[in-house]
């Protein structure tokens, strides 16, 4: 049987089933925006979204296109700023997962976002931090997305947004408060982290992916536990909720 | 972006240009070498992903970029706001943003201190006082009474740390309007210099309960630019027109953008 979905789809479909019912999201720009609303709109229905820009418990009816979207406007709780969402919120604990993505992650869930090359004469300059540095440090929890891909899970040539920096609790003492990345979804497989080296670790492989599929896709070799559990396929309603719902004119769903 | 697009007219340079988290106006002033070095967060443009021309100088050489995070550059303007020399944060710890830097030294970056009560670390990190600052707002009143509708990120904190405050508005109107709703006021006219008139202003970016994104055109310039010489016939097209015949261009545009009542976009 030909397979009814995108490795894209199953990623974000992945991400919105470990958001828990009443969590507190700091969504980040690009797919974490869909991963919120998806899971919102199906096993989380109480998750509170805060989008850096200023929206507070946003429950928006159309997809914004950027964090500061007019779109997340519509029946949000508040409408604040980012001292607020990203100080008193963040910073004053409140956030129990932050999402983001990145360009290059390491095997402590460290993020590139800001150069490849070198930081002073990039090869490739990339946006930057954005809040993403500030998620990560301070969200209780980070959650990271995205493609498994050989030129991406590489010794980050910058790091941006602090993952468990140099695995055990070196974390804590860089002053840092969250307790650092809980999960990397990918659209092969989702890592979690060894609870005292903070090694990122296979969780769980999404069906017809192998272990050396996933170890051909990157260039850090992860944990790999003898015995791993297959990720759930999506199912008819979670794809169905993603498309028509949540990102119906394909702006974050490439494909 | 109607002011970026003047700076640009004037070909005005070797700007210093500081903020959390601009969009695309300030990928215009990279194209046309209006600014040379940056003190900002995040230098994108979301959904389409790199600002191609500040992708372009920076590769170049041309641009430089100290970054901070949203958070950092908030408290930076915030503080420059208040007053104070500096503002502590809980972030940036631990990353590569605490140690590696671009035009400034490492010293004038930042700081990583033990605080003295608590003994606990957190970065501090140096107040701003920009010369100018430019924001473009939904309504302002004739004595400078600025009011915004939706959610101002860090606009509000940027405006009140610039020594010379300009608003651009989509509407000016009498005080009497401003003064019934107060609550809505988000800079006092006491503290604001300069006020325009600019309605589209915000042009192809979105401005809440006025028009919506200009996604297509987005788009189309982000495309346009990724090359020196896309980017030229943009500036031309685009800019280099003035914003009366750019705002005749995309007349017919605006009726299919204006905001939907209830929706606000």
């Amino acid at each position: 049987m030909a397979k009814k979905y995108t490795n894209q789809e199953l990623m974000v479909i992945c991400g919105a089933r470990l958001i828990w019912d009443g969590a507190v999201v700091f969504a980040g720009t690009g797919l974490p925006v869909i991963v919120s609303m998806l899971a919102q709109h199906t096993r989380a229905p109480n998750a509170k979204i805060v989008y850096e820009g200023g929206n507070i418990d946003a429950k928006n009816k159309d997809l914004p296109i950027s964090v500061s979207d007019p779109r997340l406007m519509l029946n949000c709780a508040a409408a604040l700023d980012i001292r607020a969402t990203l100080g008193e919120i963040l910073q004053g604990g409140y956030v129990d997962i932050g999402f983001i993505g990145g360009a290059q992650i390491d095997h402590y869930g460290n993020v590139n976002s800001t150069v490849i090359g070198k930081y002073r004469r990039p090869k490739i300059r990339l946006p930057g931090s954005g809040g993403a540095n500030d998620i990560a440090s301070l969200a209780k929890n980070t959650f990271i997305i995205s493609k498994l891909e050989k030129r991406k899970f590489v010794k980050c040539d910058y790091i941006t947004s602090p993952g468990h920096l140099k695995g055990g609790n070196s974390r804590q003492k860089a002053g840092l408060r969250g307790n650092g990345p809980k999960y990397i979804i990918t659209d092969l497989c989702v890592f979690d982290f060894d609870p005292r080296s903070k090694k990122a670790r296979i969780k769980s492989l999404h069906p017809g992916v192998t272990k050396k599929m996933v170890l051909k896709n990157m260039r850090w070799r992860p944990i790999v536990p003898w015995k791993i559990p297959q990720t759930k396929p999506p199912t008819k309603e979670e794809l169905k909720i993603l498309r028509e719902k949540v990102d119906p004119r394909k702006i974050y769903l490439k494909g | 972006m109607a002011f970026s697009r003047e700076l640009i007219r004037q070909e005005k340079h070797d700007l210093h240009f500081v903020s959390s988290g601009p969009t695309l106006h300030t990928d215009l002033l990279a194209g046309a070498k209006v600014i040379s070095r940056m003190e900002i967060a995040y230098a994108g443009i979301e959904t389409v992903g790199s600002a191609p021309n500040i992708r372009r100088r920076v590769e170049e050489g041309r641009l430089l970029i100290e970054d901070y995070t949203n958070l950092a550059m908030a408290m930076r303007l915030y503080g420059g706001a208040l007053g104070v020399p500096f503002m502590p944060i809980k972030s940036i710890l631990g990353s590569d943003l605490e140690t590696k830097t671009t035009f400034r030294s490492a010293k004038e970056k930042l700081a990583l201190v033990e605080c003295p009560f608590t003994r606990e670390l957190v970065c501090l990190v140096p107040s701003i006082n920009p010369d100018f600052g430019v924001i473009q707002a939904q309504r302002v009143d004739t004595e400078g009474n600025v009011q915004i509708d939706d959610a101002p990120a860090s606009d509000v904190d940027g405006l009140k740390a610039s020594d010379v405050k300009i608003v651009l508005a989509e509407e000016i109107v009498s005080p009497a309007v401003i003064r019934r709703d107060p609550k809505k006021t988000a800079v006092p006219g006491l503290m604001v210099d300069y006020i325009v008139h600019a309605p589209w202003g915000a042009w192809p970016t979105a401005m809440y309960n006025c028009y919506d994104y200009d996604h297509e055109h987005i788009k189309y310039y982000a495309n346009k630019c990724e090359t020196e010489e896309g980017w030229e016939q943009y500036k031309r097209e685009w800019v280099d027109i003035g914003e009366e015949a750019l705002m005749e261009k995309i007349a017919q545009k605006m009726k299919t953008l204006k905001a939907r009542k209830g929706l606000g976009y």
